[in-house]
């Protein structure tokens, strides 16, 4: 999008992006403005943002917007566009992206970039496109001293963040003030509406203030330049603020009031009421501020949620502080925490039969440790003559690379001939076999699986395993993976099932899971308690016991969770004994 | 790529000379064929019942069961998490009256549940980045023609930050003679990181 821009751009050609983007978003998305921003300079941005919105209401715009009707179709708007151009410095800039930079505390982010970098530098219009986070630099040797943190500092999730540096083709002006005598009428226009006692600004309607009509000063607060201003001036004059109203600006965004938290950061009353913010996004920019009472209503966003109720959750999530909100007191949190907005995660998803359940694990114990027995042919039983199977690895996935994966990898969202989708989807069951053969050796770990029941029938079984798993060979041996897999089971006699449906999905496990896989001393099969038995069962545990050379305590144990099949039992505890899992006092014979 | 040059035949061949066709070839979000069809209904052209029943299941059925069931899931992802996102209300009437939503690790159940359950879920902006899907075999679903269809990408939920996630569908089809319709008989989603949530 960006090699569009510069000087000396056909019209046609720009009036194609136009249109395409007309079609690319609805009416009405708020995104749209930030992204005709992208062809246009910000201050024309600005402008034509005031020229859709509120050109009947302001004659003074009407004015300007015949001005700049005429240049529309030029990219670098000359001289006379604005009435506003003495201060302005036609200056090469650079612009810096942060993709994700959205998940990041603004403060946090750009104190850590300036802690890497040598030169001191001012973020300029900072702003949030989608979840990047773009601003600008003046000059070269700061640009280039911030491309080279590019991939140093690392997030509190361990992953290394991006910062894109390019320069910017809108060789436009950047103005970040306003003129001397226009911050004077607003100092004191804004001295006027403020209430000492209160320590409370209200800057309701402040661009049909009759002060500053008169002066012909345009205070539009959506506009960067103009809350700058604003902020600068509550900054110096009124340091202790504690409640500030922002009513009825058409406040389309707060990008510009995101620094309020480091002017002012005691405010603890703000009003946003009847503005035009269309997300609770938005909110996130100004969340750094410990507020305690809240007016957002009149906004569009307090329409886009299912029912009031979520609508409070979700602003009470962004400030937990929060006493009343549109006025109304809020109840104290602990009500709330009955009703979580999302539903806690949990592991276990089956409260269906404990028989299922067991069927399930011992479906899965007695295939991986085949699978992780170094020769997966054993696996051939286990399929279904014309069994479907195939893989896929994310598209992003990061370091190390998947590269053992990688050409078997179906994703449907990036492969789109037919041919090629029907080659990856491995059919018979030899296909499979020989499929899972050429993957990499590896080691499940079991404490850490989570199964979900999907879905059951007397005739199938469905249900997914999330767990990690060790990668023994290839590029990267030792590394930890994390997997989904699909398994869907059809049964084909009373007493056989087998698999008709398998899919994996591999990816990077996070630092989190790497760090607590294999962990977990032993599996949970090995938990539960001991009954009296059976002369026959009494025989196997003595067997079992002379075999294993574990007490007849753990061989019983070992056996019950394995439904008194020897053979599974004597697989599992040779696997599990492989991987030094089985501690020593299962071996300690009881005197 | 090159490496099943070799292994093409002459139909195959001829299909490969018109690959550049199929790269554009998203499924619409057919209005051509669905009639009187709402637009949260995933619809696809009726289904070739010739071979079905036949247990001479020869290759050739097979990639049909493929085409198809390939088309179904690209269309159904399509139409439920734009659903999700932006026609929340509407999105029930997709799923089968007695389907089940496993959401992490929850069970919820029937239709009325799941009103409520997506009623309460806040607002969501979903980032679908993986698709892939498998006909099931019908050893499983006797003759109830079903396609297994995977997800995954980012999610955020109003409120909460943005997750990883993992979903599954088993899609199940309820053909008419004009159109088949297709509906969600299970759901399970997942957030990756859910253990540390």
């Amino acid at each position: 999008m960006e090699s569009n821009n510069g000087g000396g751009c056909p019209q046609g050609k720009k009036k194609d992006d136009e249109d395409s983007l007309q079609g690319k978003f609805d009416h009405g998305n708020f995104h749209y403005e930030h992204a005709v921003g992208e062809l246009l300079s910000s201050n024309l941005q600005e402008d034509r943002n005031r020229m859709m919105r509120d050109v009947h209401e302001n004659p003074q715009l009407r004015r300007s917007m015949e001005c700049h009707y005429e240049h529309q179709d030029r990219i670098l708007p000359e001289g006379a566009v604005t009435a506003n151009t003495d201060n302005e410095a036609l200056r090469k800039l650079f612009k810096i992206t942060i993709p994700y930079g959205i998940k990041y505390e603004k403060t946090w982010l750009i104190n850590s970039i300036q802690s890497y970098c040598s030169v001191p530098f001012t973020p300029i219009n900072l702003r949030y496109v989608r979840n990047q986070v773009e601003f600008f630099v003046q000059d070269a040797s700061t640009a280039s001293t911030l491309e080279d943190i590019n991939y140093k500092i690392y997030d509190e999730e361990n992953q290394k963040i991006s910062i894109l540096v390019e320069p910017s083709t809108e060789t436009h002006s950047v103005q970040t003030n306003l003129k001397p005598e226009q911050m004077e009428v607003l100092m004191l226009t804004m001295n006027k509406r403020y209430d000492v006692s209160q320590k409370a600004l209200d800057l309701q309607s402040l661009s049909f203030d009759r002060d500053l009509v008169g002066h012909e000063t345009d205070m539009i607060l959506d506009e960067r330049k103009c809350m700058t201003a604003a902020l600068q001036i509550i900054e110096k004059n009124f340091s202790e603020l504690l409640s500030l109203n922002l009513c009825n600006n058409k406040l389309y965004q707060l990008d510009g009031l995101s620094d309020i938290i480091g002017k002012v950061p005691k405010v603890k009353i703000l009003n946003l009421s009847a503005n035009e913010l269309r997300t609770a996004w938005e909110l996130e920019k100004v969340k750094e501020l410990d507020l305690e009472e809240l007016w957002l209503e009149g906004n569009p966003l307090c329409r886009t949620f299912p029912s009031h109720a979520a609508y409070v959750r979700a602003i009470r999530n962004c400030f937990p502080k929060l006493l009343r909100l549109d006025g109304k007191e809020l109840p104290p949190i602990a009500i709330d925490m009955e009703v979580p907005e999302i539903i806690k995660p949990c592991k276990e998803s089956y409260k269906g039969s404990e028989t299922l359940k067991s069927l399930i694990l011992q479906f899965l114990l007695r295939y991986y440790v085949i699978y992780d027995s170094g020769d997966r042919r054993g696996l051939f039983g286990a399929y279904h003559e014309k069994a479907c199977f195939s893989l896929t690895i994310p598209f992003n996935c990061g370091d190390p690379f998947l590269w053992e994966y990688f050409k078997y990898s179906r994703n449907m969202k990036k492969l789109k001939d037919p041919y090629l989708r029907r080659q990856l989807l491995k059919h018979t069951k030899h296909d499979i076999v020989n499929s899972l053969s050429v993957l990499p050796r590896t080691q499940h770990d079991f404490s850490s699986c989570v199964v979900d029941l999907c879905f059951q029938t007397e005739m199938m079984l469905c249900f997914s395993v999330s767990g990690v798993f060790k990668e023994l060979e290839g590029k990267s041996p030792g590394i930890v993976r994390a997997f989904t897999r699909i398994f869907i089971l059809a049964s084909v006699s009373s007493s056989s099932i087998c698999i008709v449906n398998d899919k994996l999905i591999v990816r990077n496990a996070s630092p989190k899971e790497t760090q607590s896989a294999f962990s977990t001393p032993l599996p949970s099969c090995f938990s539960s308690s001991v009954p009296t038995l059976s002369q026959e069962k009494m025989e196997m545990v003595k067997a079992f016991s002379t075999q294993s050379g574990m007490n007849l305590e753990w061989s019983q144990k070992c056996l019950e969770d394995n439904e008194w099949n020897y053979a599974t039992a004597a697989q599992i505890f040779t696997m599990l004994q492989r991987q030094g899992r089985i501690p020593e006092e299962a071996f300690k014979q009881i005197p | 790529m090159r490496k099943f040059r070799r292994d093409w035949s002459q139909e195959d061949y001829e299909r490969r000379q018109g690959r550049s066709d199929y790269r554009h070839e998203e499924p619409q979000t057919s209005y051509s064929y669905r009639g009187g069809h709402r637009r949260e209904e995933v619809v696809t052209p009726p289904l070739d019942q010739s071979a079905s029943g036949s247990s001479m299941a020869t290759s050739v059925d097979f990639k049909t069961y493929v085409d198809q069931a390939c088309r179904a899931a690209e269309e159904f992802v399509n139409i439920y998490y734009e659903t999700m996102d932006k026609r929340r209300r509407a999105l029930t009437r997709l799923y089968l009256d007695k389907a089940t939503l496993i959401w992490n690790g929850n069970v919820v159940t029937g239709l009325d549940s799941l009103s409520n359950f997506f009623e309460m879920l806040p607002s969501s902006e979903f980032q679908v980045n993986m698709l892939d899907c498998q006909p099931v075999h019908e050893q499983a679903t006797q003759s109830q023609t079903t396609v297994l269809v995977v997800t995954s990408g980012t999610v955020k939920f109003d409120g909460n930050k943005q997750h990883f996630f993992n979903q599954n569908f088993l899609l199940t089809a309820h053909s008419t003679p004009t159109s088949t319709v297709w509906k969600i008989a299970s759901d399970c989603f997942r957030f990756q990181d859910w253990a540390s949530c």
